[in-house]
């Protein structure tokens, strides 16, 4: 009966803003509310589609941004000749191109619920990675094609224009501070310095990214021909800044203040569930109106001196309930191992819900594929999806399993089906997860809804698998916690 | 690493495209000359000639450029020298030319006909940049005139804009002497 939280601790993220947020569902205490843990499935409540935007709507909006900056380039461009001319005005495009990555990749991570709720925040953080790194090396390209473009077009070294740049040109010194602070924040998300880094260090750091972009703000006006004489842009290049701030600091800040405000998240109790799994029960008034749904995360922040100054996301490890919510979360870094003495009253805050995996209401029938600790966030949906529910759970010992005595009491409340899959690869005897196992675990596979979540690198194989079983893409949901 | 590989070659492919797109574009620098802008100046004050006095009419027509730009740093001189001229020189002021980066008009001082001094009145400034090209590229256009007497002198490469302007501006210049 135990269920796992996310990883909390350093070990495996490529890096990108959300660490890798395991949502674990959460469900009232069974001894507190007369509910217990659910036995009936219950309906689920009609997806809202409203307030959701698909990848290809955010892809496109973000690719016609970056035809209109190429395009701002374009109308303040005479022309390209010569050698210096070629690396000026392709340093000056890559410039541009940055100065509009930066404010994208921090609109990915500003918690819009449009796309939190559309994309999950698991989807934004590898965006989010994958474009750090074009954007750091996109701005140094802008750099260093500047020095020499500049360089040649004056005839002088590229030692001595660099000199030049720093001391005579307006703010670039202040710019490249915020360059080398980006690159730094790029080195320490990179998969190997990722693993040495505590989670809170790796988070902090990540601040910088903040002043790095406001020390290389001003270097764009004073020095960008795009911009020097072009009031308009100016402008508009101005407002996008400005948007995506008011965003951050409305989505990061005024929001859960204003929730914590309203719902008085506070801790109930804490449980152990097993060994190093603690489940923490929140309390709080008007939940409901949080509109959370199984499957989802919220981002908490326990109010105790050691922990009140990050927040660690967890998945609900129960269904959502009217004045409870439970998380449940798997010893792995200091931060779990603190909830476990988080005494009841404490207060907390919670931001959320977040994540995009959600019961899409289709009417088919389900499968939810679980890897260890991603059992959590399917725990809740194993309560609460309708109709016919599969649940393959893969756990490498009989240690590992969380929720034994729920699941089972859940699949014989609803008459479902639980499938342990326990052990190493060796002591199965070959893929435990390969096409043929799973169609015979969960008949009629391809006809059915799957949500996959765990590790990367399981969540990764099994959707091979799937795709190899016959299960369209479409059909195929991943929660990932590693991200 | 596909990816990588995939992104960093889309990047470079599509800048190249772009500016190749750019540089097919006519690349002969253009600078219109705008009659408003210091023509009528001659320098050397009104009595032609070239007598002793040296123009104080060269502050005429251009519009005061030269104050501000003089805290710019740069091997030539800036600004109107017509107000300091020793005797037997005269100030002769250009037309304003004007290039895709802003104006440049230049002034002469003559001496028995020849050209022995050139300021910059006006010079493209939006940018850092803009200053620091006109710092390389002014002297070797001063000094070929100088050479040459004429506006029949080379722009100079990485200012091709600038040297039109430059050029524009000197034979305007030229054609008031009279």
């Amino acid at each position: 009966m135990t269920s796992v939280a996310r990883r909390p601790a350093p070990a495996r993220h490529a890096g990108a803003e959300a660490y890798p947020g395991h949502r674990q569902p959460a469900v009232p205490p069974r001894s507190g509310s007369s509910r217990g843990p659910r036995a009936r499935p219950r309906a689920v409540r009609p997806q809202k589609e409203g307030g959701r935007v698909s990848a290809r709507v955010v892809l496109s909006v973000i690719t016609l941004g970056a035809i209109a900056v190429i395009a701002l380039w374009w109308h303040s461009t005479p022309d390209v000749s010569g050698l210096g001319g070629w690396l000026t005005g392709a340093g000056e495009a890559l410039g541009l191109l940055a100065g509009y990555g930066v404010v994208v990749l921090v609109a990915l991570m500003a918690r819009l619920p449009p796309l939190d709720r559309g994309i999950g925040a698991d989807q934004l953080a590898r965006w989010h990675a994958m474009g750090g790194r074009y954007v750091v090396s996109v701005v140094w390209a802008h750099a260093l094609l500047i020095v020499w473009g500049y360089a040649v077009q004056a005839h002088t070294s590229v030692t001595g224009e660099t000199a030049t740049l720093l001391t005579q040109y307006p703010d670039v010194l202040m710019a490249t501070v915020g360059g080398f602070l980006l690159l730094g924040v790029g080195l320490i998300s990179m998969r190997a310095a990722r693993r040495r880094v505590r989670y809170e260090t790796w988070y902090y750091l990540h601040l910088y990214t903040y002043l790095a972009i406001a020390l290389a703000f001003s270097h764009q006006f004073a020095d960008g021909a795009a911009f020097v004489s072009n009031l308009a842009a100016r402008f508009w290049w101005s407002a996008m800044y400005l948007t995506v701030a008011v965003l951050i600091v409305w989505y990061r800040f005024a929001v859960p203040l204003r929730a914590f405000a309203r719902h008085s998240f506070h801790v109930i109790g804490v449980r152990q569930e097993g060994p190093g799994v603690v489940s923490v029960y929140i309390g709080g008034s008007r939940l409901d109106e949080l509109d959370a749904e199984p499957g989802q995360f919220f981002r908490w922040r326990f109010l105790t001196r050691s922990m009140w100054w990050s927040s660690h996301p967890y998945s609900l490890s129960a269904a959502p309930g009217k004045d409870v919510l439970r998380i449940t979360v798997k010893d792995l870094g200091d931060h779990s191992q603190a909830l476990a003495r988080l005494r009841p009253g404490t207060r907390v805050l919670a931001e959320g819900p977040y994540g995009a995996f959600t019961a899409t209401g289709s009417g088919r029938g389900v499968v939810l594929l679980a890897g260890g600790v991603g059992i959590t966030p399917l725990r809740a949906m194993f309560a609460t999806l309708p109709g016919p529910v599969t649940l393959i759970y893969r756990a490498s010992s009989p240690q590992d399993v969380v929720f034994a005595d729920e699941l089972d009491a859940i699949a014989a409340a609803r008459g479902a089906v639980v499938h342990y899959v326990i052990g190493s690869r060796a002591e199965l005897g070959g893929d435990p997860l390969s096409p043929r196992v799973l169609r015979s675990l969960a008949p009629g596979l391809d006809q059915q809804d799957v949500y996959v979540c765990g590790p990367d690198g399981m969540t990764s194989a099994a959707i091979t698998a799937l795709r190899a079983a016959g299960v369209p893409k479409r059909s195929i949901h991943r929660e990932s916690f590693e991200f | 690493m596909r990816r990588v590989i995939l992104t960093i070659v889309g990047t470079i492919a599509g800048l190249v495209a772009l500016l190749s797109f750019k540089s097919h574009l006519p690349t002969v620098p253009s600078a219109s000359v705008s009659n408003t802008g210091g023509s009528t100046s001659t320098g050397g004050s009104s009595t032609a000639g070239s007598s002793s006095t040296a123009g104080t009419s060269g502050t005429g027509g251009s519009p005061a450029p030269s104050s501000s730009a003089a805290t710019v740093p740069g091997e030539f001189p800036m600004g109107s020298l017509a107000g300091k001229l020793p005797a037997g020189e005269t100030a002769v002021t250009g037309h304003v030319a004007t290039t895709v980066y802003g104006p440049v008009q230049i002034q002469l001082i003559m001496r028995n006909s020849k050209i022995v001094k050139v300021a910059v009145l006006q010079q493209p400034m939006n940018t850092a940049n803009d200053i620091q090209i006109g710092e390389f590229a002014f002297p070797k256009l001063i000094g070929e005139t100088l050479t040459a007497q004429t506006a029949k002198i080379d722009a100079v490469s990485g200012a091709s804009y600038t040297s039109a302007g430059y050029i524009q501006s000197l034979q305007s210049a030229l054609d008031n002497r009279a």
